[in-house]
């Protein structure tokens, strides 16, 4: 009876419910490092924060700053104030009113919270203002034409006041935003259960009713785990492209902003020795990289940015091409006999499977033993010991890109860089062209090359070493259709389910 | 005891076994065709063949020399742990029986707290915490395994300690000490042994799933575990690749169950007789 009364209860589930069934997305990705945007560390994290949190601006596939949260932007004659207007209308989660008070109110927190990590990105804002109830105006204490770019990622994710007054610290594991989705279950380490948003501004272009993110699967049980049904969606490594499109998956490729690297900390000997950290860089075969880790798919590069992007710098496209015999001559100059140089790589066991490995044996070519350490598997131990503490002298890592081409030079080289493993050092004329480039509006005709400028600066006087860029790589389910992927990020408008 | 053993077939599979794994751990690293740590960019993922036995692995390194340079290792960690449990478990675990009720209830309280850790998080944990390195996680599984040694030689010394010659050598005015060395250790050694057999392949078990999770070995040392870890994540490009490490852990580890058992079987026809 008991039973009947079970199945008559499940029965009752209604077309409504069955509808959201077939529309679920099941995603393994990475969790955030924080729900809250104020308090989120890393770039990847973005790609999670947006299904709770919606931007005050987005990017296109093309990587170009489009309305979002905010209808239109401007900035006064004299680039000293910015002013968003935003849509009409918008609330959040929790039912507050998503309009200019709120969002001066989150920008205050992020200036404000003692553990915020949007104050840096923030930080050529000197105050905010409101002018009536739709219009956010930003007063700058400089030029800075980046803003409306940044204001497509994490920093530009608005979350609720009224969520953040009630409870700060609970913000960052439970998400009160205005973005696609609302979250209805979260399990940290686990998994965290999303339900469309209705009142998200762009809501007619999701079509996925429920989204559940799980952790990313361990990458030899990925292609197993799509094909079964586990999950729907998935980021996959370049080898293995051939086997999910010969177990009948969708393989998409989109240009990214990805780009590993080896970080080297001047701070630390050997490196503090520049002549040290310029032979690992002649030591380094990027074509060995690209050929043996990437399958054909990767690039070489020996700069924060893929060679496609238009922040790469062509005048230092051939810099440091392979050479061992001036890597050796370097390495003599600085009073290292072959053999003689023992450094230790910090190494994360989850990502970059086999590259500290061939980094170790091209570094061996030229007589540079090195010994590898993991950080042990937890995203924050990773964080604590790498992006922190800085403690390694090097450290084999990547970037996913920002929003905007400064903000990711900052983030890999600036002084409060989480990839800049030699922070809080960063080269002054580094420093210099990078505030040339925020005082350029993006339509200037000397926008590209100062924004060139920068990057080659960064790479010139910075030791880390940039290896190698690769594309999304998502594979799916032939049921998830028309993935949209910009250069920094998954979203999930216009994604369809069938 | 020896004698006894041979007679048994599956002791004597167990033992030619062991004594080809014996063979690999030590003079492994010296007979491998190739250097295991070597790259070869030119024949990534290589199938079986005459130039490379076992085929090559994603970085073009010979399968086969690995396998052999990562006995050394596997054998090494799984003795090491062994060594650290028995050492661990089997002194308390006398202790306990002929120190008095106080220490027996601090000693059961402590293996009681031990057998509640979970085996993956405490090893990560201890790792996490002492640095990643293989002696820092075999000494984690040291810890664990200490229970099952502590609870054997309990229950060995606990069905001798009132026995009449025990007694008897008390009334004589011996020492606990004496009676241990002299009339209890040789009782519980058999027990112990088995356990230690049986554990051993446990811990070969572990070692291989700790290094295929990557803790504990640190790359690029071989291990077999971290091969088959490196094999499986390449399945589609080599389906063979895990058939080898696999089949020496299994047999490893069936090779000792066997010797366990047989240790135990013949210790009890000795008992018996």
């Amino acid at each position: 009876m008991v039973l009947a009364a079970v199945l008559a209860t499940a029965g009752c589930g209604g077309s409504g419910d069955k509808a959201a069934e077939k529309a679920r997305v099941r995603w393994a990705f990475m969790l955030p490092t924080s729900w809250d945007p104020v308090t989120s560390r890393t770039g990847a994290d973005i790609n999670t924060v947006s299904l709770a949190y919606a931007s005050l601006t987005r990017l296109d596939k093309d990587g170009n700053v489009q309305p979002a949260l905010a209808q239109s932007w401007t900035y006064s004659p004299d680039g000293r104030t910015l002013t968003f207007q935003l849509r009409d209308k918008l609330k959040f989660t929790d039912g507050t009113p998503l309009d200019a008070a709120a969002v001066k109110a989150f920008f205050e927190r992020g200036k404000t919270q003692k553990d915020s990590f949007l104050r840096p990105e923030i930080e050529s804002i000197a105050s905010f203002d409101t002018d009536g109830p739709l219009r956010v105006v930003f007063h700058l204490s400089r030029l800075d034409y980046q803003l409306p770019y940044v204001m497509a990622g994490r920093v530009g994710a608005i979350a609720s006041p009224t969520a953040a007054a009630k409870d700060k610290a609970k913000l960052a594991l439970w998400p009160v935003g205005a973005g696609p989705f609302k979250m209805v279950e979260f399990v940290p380490e686990s998994h965290a259960y999303f339900v469309k948003n209705p009142d998200y501004w762009d809501a007619a272009n999701i079509h996925v009713e429920r989204l559940e993110l799980t952790t990313l699967s361990e990458p030899t049980t990925t292609i197993a785990s799509l094909v079964s049904g586990a999950i729907d969606v998935a980021s996959i490594g370049p080898k293995r492209v051939e086997e999910a499109r010969a177990r009948k998956l969708t393989v998409t490729t989109a240009p990214s902003l990805n780009a590993s690297d080896l970080m080297i900390n001047r701070n630390k000997a050997p490196f503090d020795d520049p002549r040290v950290a310029e032979a690992v860089r002649y030591a380094i075969d990027r074509g060995e990289l690209v050929k043996t880790l990437t399958a054909g798919l990767g690039t070489p590069t020996n700069q924060p940015f893929p060679p496609h992007y238009f922040a790469f710098d062509p005048q230092t496209r051939d810099k440091w091409a392979y050479d061992p015999a001036r890597a050796k001559a370097l390495l003599a100059q600085a009073g290292h006999a072959p053999g003689s140089l023992t450094v230790e790589i910090v190494i994360n066991p989850l990502i970059n499977e086999g590259l500290p490995e061939l980094l170790q044996a091209q570094l061996g070519r030229v007589g540079i033993k090195s010994r590898l350490r993991i950080v042990p598997p937890g995203s924050s131990s990773w964080q604590s010991e790498v992006y922190i503490a800085k403690r390694p002298a090097t450290a084999v890592d990547g970037t996913v890109g920002r929003e905007s081409p400064v903000q990711n030079l900052l983030a890999v080289y600036g002084p409060q860089g989480i990839m800049n493993l030699s922070g809080p050092y960063a080269p002054p004329a580094f420093l210099k062209a990078i505030d040339e480039v925020r005082a350029t509006p993006i339509d200037a005709p000397q926008y590209k090359e100062r924004l060139q400028r920068a990057t080659r600066l960064g790479a010139e006087q910075s030791p880390s070493v940039w290896l190698f860029s690769t594309p999304f790589i998502v594979a799916t389910r032939s049921r998830v259709k028309h993935l949209n992927i910009v250069p920094s990020q998954i979203r999930w408008e216009g994604v369809t389910v069938e | 005891m020896i004698r006894q053993l041979l007679r048994y077939p599956s002791a004597r599979a167990a033992l030619v076994i062991l004594a080809i794994v014996a063979i690999l751990a030590v003079f492994g690293p010296f007979i491998a065709p190739h250097d295991p740590l070597a790259q070869d960019g030119s024949a990534l993922l290589q199938p079986p063949g005459t130039r490379y036995w076992l085929g090559t692995d994603a970085l073009g390194r010979d399968v086969f020399s690995r396998l052999l340079a990562g006995s050394t290792v596997s054998v090494l960690a799984s003795l090491l742990s062994v060594s650290i449990g028995l050492v661990l478990g089997v002194v308390p675990g006398l202790l306990s029986v002929f120190l008095g009720r106080r220490f027996e209830w601090i000693n059961l309280r402590v293996i009681d707290a031990l057998m509640m850790l979970p085996f993956l998080v405490f090893a990560i944990a201890m790792t996490a915490m002492l640095g990643n390195g293989l002696v820092q996680a075999m000494f984690a599984v040291g810890i664990l395994i200490t229970p099952a040694f502590f609870r054997v030689t309990r229950a060995a010394a606990l069905s001798i300690a009132n026995a009449e010659y025990i007694e008897a050598a008390r009334l004589m005015g011996a020492s606990t000490s004496a009676i241990l060395r002299r009339h209890v250790v040789a009782k519980v050694l058999p027990p112990v042994a088995v356990a230690a057999a049986s554990m051993t392949g446990a811990c070969l078990s572990i070692v291989a799933s700790l290094t295929f999770l990557g803790i504990g070995v640190v790359p690029p040392d071989p291990t077999w575990g971290g091969l088959l870890a490196t094999d499986l994540a390449n399945l589609y490009d080599r389906p063979f690749g895990p058939v080898a490490p696999a089949l020496l852990i299994v047999a490893t580890v069936w090779a000792l169950n066997a010797l366990a058992d047989a240790l135990r079987d013949s210790g009890r026809k000795e008992t018996a007789a």
